[in-house]
Order: structure tokens, then sequence, then C-alpha cells
């Protein structure tokens, strides 16, 4: 099975499903993607566009999370 | 150690539940779907369930004008013969409690205990909506014009979409639909993507009962999909004059928005973040094991979970002493071994969430006193499963002021009780609240007016485990709705008021003059 491929309109549902070590980094950027255990329904741009965060702030998100996940597998 | 096995391939066949399952019934049988094939693992040993292959966008617009159909026929049924079927669902649910309870417990995650607990509350729902279908009663009142009578009535509403929680696969969906059942009205029902196959298993049991009673297709209505499939597109329905939703606060809020913009109704049982007093004059035992039912139970997963203990300067080091005697004695293991305390965490997601808080509150200043580790090794494969964390905390860091959907309690102090209540209420949500002492003063200001600001507030008993009788649901970032007991089912009718003139004339109210 292929993992989906981590960009701005992956879901949050995706994302928490098949990386959920991103949980925790993201929450320290003030997204939590988990609420009553679930996670919220959207994208990681929603998301992250709810928080404040600008488009180039997003990109550089996006980047930053896919270094992460990249170097820890 | 030894490693007990535990399989349930016998309680699936019971349940019929299949290696493949679809997401789509409309009441009296599986409708074939073209959706996202799905596969759903246990948190408990991380083995696959059974797959399930989705609804879409187009199978809901089905199903909504088939309920639109089937809730023609249904409102017309009498409420006591509506109440004669839930009250055979109630029946179908005893039988099959053991089987559906260890689904429940496997799937989710919580005890084996509590799974069976969980049946039960559809059972006692089912039983209380049976009473209730005789007794939906309107009000008459006196006109203030002569040879008037006024009286109000209450009327089946329409379909009623029921979106569920994972923390309770089964039961609050019975909540939901045995009242929206002997109201007159019919339900579609999106369970939680985490815990589908329980919600299969219930629409198997129930088939029966609605097929041997005539019941028409889509009075009762599962449909399985991804929010991207039935999400704004649900609650932006306006042939769904009420919402039910149970989930977080961030997406409450979203739903209470789109189903407002069409000025629908919804009923939003929101988020948690509830507090314990513990005052001089308390019972300390009571108030130790009414926290670790609360706080720990359920792993923590609970609305009504204990996620705050604000406890007198006086009583706060033997409590602490007490509590983490306690935690020390729960076992963290396989959620049908019957020495399970507590079972995993839902996902590994909320195992990540569960460590950012307790790495949170220390960053805050806040001090670990216990737990707070990730289990792994034999027995703990499936990465969900946690140690139960006791943190002492300030009421206003960050973290404490949020729910964390895990087994992680806050420990406060205080001096007086005005400070004790203003902790207590001073957080965004207002679900559950507990007050321990034997002081009739002080336990008579903690549920005035100037005490909890929560929808639920008890004397000498946690914040956990409310009984179906009452209406449940709470203040603020819970959303403000009730449902199951009390006058709960109100939500589920349209009110009419009803003016009879036997009379000649033609008085206005308010003696109004308008002759012509």
């Amino acid at each position: 099975m292929s993992l989906p491929e981590i960009n701005s309109g992956i879901s949050i549902a995706d994302l928490t499903e098949y990386y959920p070590e991103s949980v925790g980094w993201l929450s320290e950027r003030g997204i939590r993607c988990i609420r009553c255990g679930e996670p919220i329904w959207g994208t990681l741009s929603e998301a992250a566009l709810e928080k404040g965060f600008s488009d180039n702030q997003i990109d550089a998100l996006v980047n930053e999370l896919k270094e992460r996940i990249n170097s820890s597998t | 150690m030894t490693i007990k096995h535990f399989s349930i391939a016998e309680t699936l066949v019971r349940l019929g539940i299949g290696e493949e399952n679809m997401g789509l019934s409309n009441g009296l049988g599986w409708n074939e779907t073209t959706g996202r094939q799905v596969s759903v693992y246990s948190p408990a040993d991380g083995k696959l369930i059974g797959s399930l292959r989705q609804a879409t966008a187009a199978d809901y617009e089905h199903t909504v004008a088939l309920a639109n159909e089937a809730f023609k026929k249904w409102r017309m049924v009498p409420a006591p013969r509506r109440g004669e079927v839930v009250r055979q669902i109630g029946q179908a649910l005893r039988d099959s409690k053991e089987d559906l309870g260890r689904l429940v417990s496997y799937e989710m995650g919580k005890i084996y205990q509590e799974g069976l607990g969980e049946v039960q509350e559809m059972i006692d729902i089912a039983d209380f909506a049976v009473g209730q279908s005789r007794q939906l009663y309107g009000f008459t009142m006196h006109s203030e014009r002569e040879r008037h009578r006024m009286y109000e009535q209450y009327h089946p509403l329409g379909i009623v979409g029921v979106v569920t929680s994972f923390n309770f696969p089964v039961a609050v969906w019975a909540w939901n639909a045995m009242l929206a059942l002997i109201a007159g009205d019919v339900v579609i029902w999106k369970p939680s993507s985490k815990v589908m196959i329980s919600a299969v298993a219930v629409h198997n049991i129930i088939r029966e009962v609605l097929v041997r009673n005539d019941v028409p297709e889509g009075v009762l209505n599962l449909v399985i999909a991804a929010s991207s499939e039935i999400g704004d597109n649900f609650f932006s329905d306006k042939r769904i004059p009420l919402v039910s939703f149970t989930g977080s606060t961030h997406v409450g809020r979203k739903v209470s928005r789109l189903v407002g913009e069409r000025l629908g109704r919804s009923l939003l049982e929101l988020g948690g973040n509830n507090a314990i007093i513990v005052t001089p004059s308390a019972n300390l035992e009571m108030a130790v094991r009414a926290t670790v039912f609360g706080a720990a139970g359920t792993a923590g997963q609970r609305c009504t979970t204990t996620r705050r203990v604000v406890l007198h300067e006086n009583v706060y080091d033997q409590f602490v002493d007490k509590l983490i005697g306690a935690y020390k004695q729960l076992r963290v293991g396989h959620p049908l071994d019957v020495a399970t305390h507590i079972g995993p965490l839902i996902s590994k997601a909320s195992v990540s969430d569960f460590k950012f808080a307790v790495n949170k509150v220390q960053q805050e200043g806040g001090r670990i006193l216990y737990g707070g580790d990730v289990l792994s090794g034999e027995g703990f494969e499936s990465g969900c499963y946690v140690v139960p964390c006791i943190a002492e905390a300030q009421p206003h860091f960050s973290i404490v002021q949020e729910e964390t959907f895990a087994p992680i309690v806050y420990l406060m102090k205080y001096s007086t009780l005005e400070e004790a209540v203003a902790i207590q209420n001073g957080v965004p949500q207002g679900l559950s609240s507990a007050i321990f002492t034997t002081n009739l003063v002080e336990s008579e200001q903690f549920l005035s007016h100037e005490g909890s600001d929560c929808g639920i507030a008890n004397v000498n008993i946690g914040t956990s485990g409310a009984e179906i009788g009452g209406a449940f649901g709470g203040e603020k970032d819970t959303g403000g709705g009730r449902e199951s007991g009390s006058d709960a089912w109100k939500i589920y009718m349209r009110r009419q008021t009803n003016t009879i003139n036997f009379s000649s004339e033609l008085p206005l109210a308010q003696g109004i003059k308008f002759d012509v």
C-alpha cells in the first residue's frame, strides 16, 4: 500500500492515520490535529490557515514536515 | 509474563460481520456502494477486524430521498406503536449484549466491562423511550378570550442526522435514534470512521426487528463515509431539520455554523474539561476512587473524563499519595482481558497527542507525578498503550485549558471555595463537574447560581458515568445540547401552539379593535 503524499492538500484524517508522529510536531506549532481523539476535519492547509499561517508559511511548514517524516523513516 | 490471545472471530460471525462489509444500509438490508474500500484495525492488537466499502455523496442523496418518503409513513404510525418497535430493538440488543459489547471493546479499546456497559446504555435508553412514547405531552393554557381553547402539541420533525464519535461507538446513536423513533422521525447515522464495524453490527441486530414490524425502508439509515463525501453537504442540507453531532468543539463550531446558516437545529455534544473539587471535609477514599475511575477509565477518552482535580491545600498531599498508590494498582492491557483496567488509546495519533500534553505541561512549569510513558513490547505491539499520567499544574497553563483526550489528569491547589469554583469554571468548556464534601453549605454553594457553570454538577459522585434518565450535555464550548433523558425528547419534535375559537365572535388578542 502506498502512503499518501504529504502536501498542503492532504486531509488531516490521512495525515494522522499514516503519519501519526506528525501530530505532536504540528501541535508544537499551534496546530492540534486530534480533538476528542479524532482528527479534525479538513486539510492541512485549512488547519494552518485557521491558525493564522500565510501561504508562504504553509509551504514552509509542509516542507519541514516532509523532511522530518523522511528523516524518521 | 504470559501473553493471552483474544479472538473475536466467533463474535464477528454471530454479529454478521464478514471480511468485506458495506457502508450503506436503509434499515432492511445492505446496499451496494462504490466508495473507498477501507480496512479497520483494532487498537488492542493492531489486527484487521474487517474491511468496509464506504458510501459516496450519491449514496447520501439516495438515502435522503428514501428517508423523506419513509418519514411520511412513519410519522403516521401512532407513537405507542412506534414505541413497541423500540421495545423490540431493546430486546434484540439484550440478546446480543455480550457479542456487541465484545466488539465495541475490541474495535474501540475500552475494556470489556465498559463495552457491556455501553450496550446496557442502549438498552436503557430504549426502555426510557418506550415509556416516553406514551408521554409526548404538551401543555394546555387558558385563553384570554372567551370560548377559546389553547394548547400545544408536538409533531414529528423529519430526518434527524446523527454524527457519532469513536468513544461511544453505539450508545450515542441509541441515545438519539431511540428518541427520534418514538417521536416519529427518521434517522441518518454517520458513525466515526474509527469504529465503523460496530455500527454495521448494530444495523445487523436491528434489521430483523424492522422487517418483522414492516417498518418502511429508510426509517433507520446508516451511511458510513469520509467527511469529504458526507460532511459539509450533510450539515448544509435543508432537508435535515435536526443534526445531532457528538465530537470535538473544533468540528462542532463548523457544524453549528453550517446548520445555523440555514436556520436548522443542531444538538451539540462537544468537548469537556471536567473538574472535581475536593474539600477539607471530603471523604478522601471516595474522592480518590472517583478520580481514578473518572480520569483513567476508558483510558481518559470520555467526554466526561475527569481532567482536573482542584484540591484544598490541607488535603493536597494526602490525596496525592493515595491517588498515586491507586494508579500503581491499575493494569494496562488488552481490553478483552478481564484483569485489565485500562485499554489502549484509539490510535497512534492519539498517543502522539498524549505525549504532546505530557511534554507541554512540563514546559509550562508543571511536574509529572506519575506515568506519562508509552508502553512497548509484548502485548503492546499496536503502539496505542500508555501509562495514565498524574501531573501537578496551574489553572492558567494553556494545556490545562484544553481537552486532551487521553489519561492525563492535572492536580491544582486552592484555599477558598470561591477560588476552587473559579478554577473549576475558568475553562472554555462546561460539561461535567463534581465536588466532594460533607459540608452542606459547600455543596449548596457549588450547586447554586454562583457555583458550577456546567451542564452536569455532582456532589460526592465523580464527573463521568451519567445515568440515562437525566438530560446529558453541557454549556459554553460543550455546545449547549441536551440528549437522552428528562425532556430531551422535545428537540426531536416540532412544537405547535393551537388556538380554537368555539364562539361566534372574532375577538382579537390584547383587546385590539379592528372593525371593518
